[in-house]
């Protein structure tokens, strides 16, 4: 292995050498010379994989490991031990904390799947790697790239301070399932969903028939702030300044976001429940529209088949006039080794997992959106994929608009998130005073912004 | 069924002593303290021979109705979610969410699931070869421990009990971290040795036992050692051997307690799916949850526990009251 690696190295000098006498500018020079080098092909690298699509049973595990016994045919030298996070918490709600608990054990996973939340923090504290200095900015953009490229508004989510720290993975958008049987019977047919007044009308339909609350709201209840950021965007608000210094939790476009969603409760049409019960809510009959993730568009579509009514799905909707912007939920893959064999082959393997070989079988088997979405247009693999899930265009369309999910910066922007959860909750829900409650969650939460 | 005592049972009656009036519908023989009668047992009795007793038996039953209600509404309560988690387990996997009260329609598709997608039997077979490691290895530490406790006076053992003691009122969390660090260290991450070896040891099974240890007769550890017994022989053919009940009752507590462990061997075994409760947590995931999946592993899980308690209920009913029902 020693000798191997010394050999990889003095190959790589050699080549960063002959780079070097074709670039002017020492700062070039610079990026060219940190790079990593190639893994020669009989280099044997042992990785280890963390991803949380692997603490779920059934087509996440299977799908995952699938790929990754792929990857190992395709690159027989490189090893993948692929794991799931440790500790409990729900699924992708622990990512963070179990890299955390194996980094302070000094064997932190070489290449980990963490939610774009904690971007901030596993470029400052977790030790993520730039990828774009690893290898290059050029084979990044190759890898973005190629036949069927990312999406553009999907390219740029793991960039921090200039630099590219993971490669986006698997992700959603906001999106408005609704039962379009149940609708009908309240008088309404081809709804035009587009803004909340237009939903708040439709759901008013529907409430007065069933006589209860129609409408779940996923971004509102805690563990939803993804896309209740999205829902601030929507209305010119922002959870965080562009310099990432001043939260805006408190500002007037803040607080009329959430005054405009209280009224939802106050005219009875928004329920108020946990986000499982909000998810199984739409599924069992006792509501007929609920905004969350696309992600959940498989769970949906069995109840409706089950339960014989019709799912539609809608765009987020807008404020008035305003443009909706959707944010994204999910995950980007990152590389966190130290060690510059096992770096190549973790970038190796992300460059798997996100290729149309892998969005292919993510998106057929697991029901995530293909982020190359030209995958899904006429002569792509996954065209008649789409065909056959009409409800899949909404979320496509969403992603021209686009705006990533901002990760607080310092070591409590969980802390952080969880203040505006409860205060959102506190305010859509509870009738507390939007301005004071809004007011006194940005001043906490803004104390804890180092 | 209620039971009533004399009252007061050791009351001296003497002929000259006018006869207080008896509770209605209950008698005895006045000045014995005799074991306590049951109401219907006084019909026996000559001296109310002339009464009419339904009247006032009704009045006892009627008065017993609230408290019976209460414990009927606390027992289906208990009972209601494992009658749930049954009737879901059985149900096809699309009727999850059903919210009908009475089971059915009958279905194994859950458990097939569940058979198909994760190793349940071989995680049932880990998890109960670590709950009987761990049981047995904390029973044996706190044979001993409060062996100590129980048969010597030395210098510091207050101290050294209090520290026993302060080890269980430190919340896992607080050790859950360097314990890791420590197993990451000795190199026995994914490995059941790694869950057991920092539990070797429960300072609440060593409370208990010693309690049971101090109320131990003395005379016959005394017997013993004039029978020129070792201490070391003492404990085994003597303590031991008279404690039985309650080691019984403190092993299966142990090892339910181990059985139900989550987040330590969650944390330890992350490269294995070794565990039945890690297994279970495998059909919880963001994109909703497989709650038949979840009940059909859920009530395999609870299978040998069903069984422990089936046949051995009594020690099991005994080590909850013993630990003042947790």
């Amino acid at each position: 292995m020693r000798p191997l690696r010394s050999l990889a190295l003095t190959l790589a000098a050699g080549m960063a050498a002959v780079a070097l006498a074709g670039c002017s500018g020492t700062s070039q020079a610079s990026t060219v010379a940190k790079q990593i080098p190639e893994l020669s092909p009989d280099q044997q690298v042992n990785i280890t994989f963390e991803s949380y699509n692997l603490a779920q049973a059934g087509v996440w595990t299977d799908t995952v490991k699938g790929l990754v016994a792929d990857f190992e045919k395709a690159h027989p030298n490189i090893h993948v031990t692929s794991q799931a996070p440790q500790g409990g918490g729900a699924v992708g709600s622990n990512t963070v904390s179990s890299v955390q608990t194996q980094l302070l054990a000094g064997h932190a996973p070489d290449v980990a799947q963490l939610t774009f939340d904690s971007l901030d923090f596993a470029a400052t504290q977790l030790g993520a790697q730039p990828i774009s200095d690893l290898v290059g900015q050029k084979a990044v953009d190759d890898a973005l790239g190629g036949a069927h490229p990312f999406h553009p508004n999907a390219k740029h989510l793991t960039d921090w301070n200039g630099k590219t720290y993971g490669i986006p993975y698997v992700f959603s958008t906001p999106v408005l399932f609704y039962n379009a049987t149940k609708l009908a019977e309240a008088g309404v047919t081809n709804p035009d969903l587009s803004t909340w007044d237009k939903v708040e009308a439709a759901a008013k339909a529907v409430s007065a028939k069933t006589g209860k609350p129609s409408l779940d709201i996923s971004c509102t209840s805690i563990g939803g702030n993804w896309c209740m950021q999205g829902m601030f965007k929507s209305n010119g608000a922002q959870v965080l300044s562009d310099d990432r210094k001043t939260i805006g939790f408190g500002s007037d476009a803040a607080v009329d976001t959430v005054t405009k969603l209280a009224q939802l409760t106050k005219d009875g049409v928004l329920r108020n429940a946990d986000s499982s019960a909000q998810s199984e809510g739409l599924a069992k009959g006792d509501t007929a529209f609920i905004l969350t993730t696309s992600a959940l568009q498989g769970s949906f579509m069995a109840a409706a088949t089950k339960g014989g009514w019709d799912l539609k799905a809608a765009g987020m909707p807008s404020f008035g006039d305003k443009p909706a912007v959707p944010t994204n939920s999910g995950s980007a893959l990152f590389v966190l080794s130290q060690d510059p064999a096992k770096q190549r082959a973790g970038w190796e393997l992300i460059k798997f997992m996100t290729s149309d070989h892998a969005y292919e079988q993510i998106s057929t088997k697991i029901g995530y959106l293909p982020l190359r979405t030209s995958l899904t247009a006429p002569g792509g693999s996954l065209h008649d994929w789409a065909q056959k899930n009409p409800l899949l265009a909404p979320n496509l369309a969403q992603l021209d608009r686009l705006q990533p999910w901002v990760s607080y910066p310092g070591n409590s922007y969980v802390q952080i998130d969880d203040i505006l959860g409860k205060a959102v909750e506190n305010v859509v829900y509870y009738g507390k005073d939007p301005k004071t409650t809004m007011a006194d969650a940005q001043k906490r939460a803004q104390d804890l912004i180092p | 069924m209620a039971f009533i005592t004399i009252a007061p049972p050791s009351q001296p009656v003497t002929p000259d002593t006018p006869r207080a009036p008896e509770p209605s519908g209950v008698s005895g023989q006045p000045g014995l303290a005799g074991p306590p009668l049951r109401a219907g047992m006084t019909t026996a009795d000559p001296t109310n021979a002339g009464r009419p007793r339904t009247g006032p038996a009704w009045t006892l039953k009627l008065r017993t109705v609230p408290s019976h209600v209460l414990l009927i509404a606390l027992a289906v309560a208990s009972i209601f979610p494992v009658y749930w988690m049954f009737v879901t387990a059985f149900r096809p996997s699309s009727g999850a969410l059903s919210v009908n009260p009475l089971p059915g329609p009958l279905s194994l598709e859950n458990f097939q699931y569940v058979l198909t997608t994760i190793p349940i039997a071989g995680m049932l077979a880990n998890t109960f070869g670590m709950s009987l490691t761990l049981a047995a290895s904390q029973l044996l530490v706190a044979i001993l421990a409060s062996y100590g406790f129980a048969r010597w006076d030395f210098a510091g053992k207050k101290a050294l009990y209090l520290l026993f003691v302060g080890s269980w009122l430190v919340p896992f969390q607080v050790t859950m971290i360097p314990n890791y660090l420590l197993i990451s260290q000795l190199g026995l991450l994914n490995t059941i040795t790694g869950v057991v070896l920092p539990q070797l040891c429960s300072a609440f099974a060593v409370m208990m036992l010693r309690q049971h240890l101090e109320a131990f007769p003395q005379d016959l550890l005394d017997a013993a050692q004039m029978d020129g017994r070792s201490s070391w022989r003492s404990l085994w053919e003597v303590v031991v051997p008279n404690l039985r009940p309650a080691l019984a009752a403190l092993g299966i507590m142990l090892f339910i307690s181990a059985w139900n462990e989550y987040l330590w061997p969650s944390l330890i075994m992350q490269k294995s799916d070794a565990l039945i409760q890690v297994g279970i947590r495998a059909f919880l995931g963001a994109e909703g949850n497989n709650w038949g999946a979840i009940m059909a592993a859920s009530s395999l899980a609870c299978l040998p526990i069903f069984l422990i308690y089936i046949f051995l209920q009594r020690y099991v009913v005994d080590a909850f009251i013993r630990s003042g029902l947790k």
